[in-house]
């Protein structure tokens, strides 16, 4: 049997990290200061962040990976060194990069390297190539599963071993965004807005609904699906046995750019889903489940198989933006916490709680936290619904802290009718 | 007299104020983000008056830029 598979999420904040934690994930990838492919991100970590989030995942057996894998220049070579410098001191796990700038410093220093999506890997030349400095390599989202199947044979076969000495992993993505373009390689944003994808300031213009027209004429070619540049997103829960037999070892969460709670929900999905592949217990029903949940949080629909099935492209969104069918209220934030009673003290700032409700809570240290509401106190005694202004409070199972926010879980389905 | 703001900590070093107007930007080649030439900094918001001669080429900097950082006020 082959080592267990690694489940990686993505962290673009302090709740996220706190919620791929606590949701069983075996390692956390994030990015730090301009370099990184979501450069754009509100809330970028700092190089100071770095320091922290890796004692904290070290606190947790967690593994830290820190993107580095924009396209670079002859001015970001100081910073791209300064960043390594840190992660080497911080004792990150390794730096995901593409860019053999990037590569030859960080190799220089003793830094363990991983060859990023963003390097186009799509054949074993090119494996045993990077398996000279890499210990990992991500390939790119556009090979099958048979390709892949192919190249982790042939690592076993020839027995191609990374700088650490052991048989090279293959890391794929198994959920998330897929680009219109060839692993990111897209000039799209950079044309028409100046704003390069490459740099991780991708404007997502392929996102949008378009009209073809001819120019001579005027007449406009009639398009049945206007999101014509919009893939909808990977979803692998479905087939991970397959990914696993296909040798695969790191299995890759997109979405530094998402909220926590798409974090928790999709690292629980696809933790159980590999966990229930050991146990022998993966099925059809469990799939449907977790199908349900992860359709719950952020996606704009989902292509079942992606590349890796060689299924036809075809498999456009069809709308923007989300297709999720839970959205989140915000309500206000928590006051206190009562520890031995498990029971949380919350300042309603807008719209109002009802019994059987379900919240969410987030922090920066706490993560996630869903409760349901059973019962709400107020100062008068228990009570059905509460308004804005009151404070209440509700059973909350696991901890929450003082200033966390908290929202109520609204299903789309039913706010449409 | 116009002057040029510049929200500096957003800079992600794409170079294209440079090639614009590289009489007023450069590169740091310490944090690979974009110096304003000769700009005060008020909180980390970097701020200088310019000419109007030198208006169109940092309109355009504050055009092509990614992230939107750069303002010009006439």
């Amino acid at each position: 049997m082959n080592k267990k598979i690694e489940i990686m999420a993505p962290v673009g904040s302090f709740e996220a990290l706190h919620a791929a934690i606590n949701a069983g994930a075996d390692s956390v990838y994030f990015g730090i200061e301009q370099l990184n492919m979501r450069a754009r991100a509100a809330n970028n970590f700092t190089t100071e962040d770095l320091k922290e989030i890796v004692k904290i995942c070290q606190e947790k057996d967690v593994k830290t990976y820190l993107t580095l894998n924009t396209v670079m220049y002859d001015h970001d070579i100081t910073l791209m060194k300064t960043i390594c410098d840190t992660a080497k001191e911080a004792g990150l796990t390794a730096v995901i990069l593409s860019d053999i700038a990037a590569l030859q410093y960080a190799r220089s220093i003793g830094l363990e390297v991983h060859m990023s999506t963003q390097t186009n890997i799509t054949n074993m030349e090119a494996v045993k190539f990077y398996a000279q400095f890499s210990d990992v390599i991500v390939l790119a989202r556009e090979l099958t599963l048979k390709q892949i199947e192919s190249i982790t044979n042939q690592i076993k076969e020839e027995d191609i071993r990374g700088p650490k000495g052991e048989l090279i992993q293959i890391e794929i993505f198994v959920h998330g965004a897929l680009c219109v373009a060839i692993s990111g390689k897209c000039y799209m944003s950079l044309a028409t807005y100046n704003s390069s994808a490459n740099r991780g300031v991708c404007l997502q213009n392929c996102r949008r609904s378009y009209k073809l027209i001819d120019d001579e004429t005027g007449d406009e070619l009639r398009v049945e699906n206007k999101y014509i540049m919009s893939p909808k997103d990977l979803c692998t829960i479905g087939f991970i046995d397959k990914l696993i037999d296909a040798g695969v070892s790191v299995f890759k969460i997109e979405g530094r750019g998402r909220a926590p709670e798409y974090v928790d929900t999709v690292v629980r999905c696809y933790k159980e889903a590999v966990e229930s592949y050991y146990d022998n217990t993966y099925t059809p029903e469990k799939i449907a489940v977790w199908t349900t949940k992860l359709e719950s949080v952020f996606n704009r629909g989902f292509w079942h198989g992606g590349y890796y099935l060689g299924k036809q492209l075809g498999e456009w969104s069809g709308k923007y933006g989300s297709h999720a069918t839970e959205e989140k209220q915000y309500l206000g934030r928590i006051t206190n916490y009562y520890n031995q009673k498990e029971v949380g003290e919350f300042h309603l700032e807008t719209g109002e709680i009802t019994t059987g409700d379900t919240l969410l809570v987030t922090g920066p240290t706490t993560g996630v936290v869903r409760a349901t509401v059973e019962e709400i106190h107020t100062d008068d005694g228990t009570v059905v619904k509460a308004v804005k202004g009151d404070i209440i409070t509700i059973k909350v199972p696991t901890k929450v802290r003082k200033n966390d926010k908290f929202f109520k879980l609204i299903d789309v389905a039913k706010c449409q009718k | 007299m116009p002057k040029i703001i510049h929200y500096r900590n957003k800079c992600i070093g794409c170079n294209s104020c440079v090639e614009h107007a590289p009489s007023f930007w450069n590169i740091n080649k310490h944090d690979g983000k974009s110096d304003l030439h000769g700009a005060k900094n008020k909180n980390g918001v970097f701020v200088t008056e310019i000419t109007m001669l030198d208006l169109e080429k940092n309109k355009k900097a504050a055009k092509d830029c990614p992230v939107r950082i750069i303002k010009v006020e006439e």
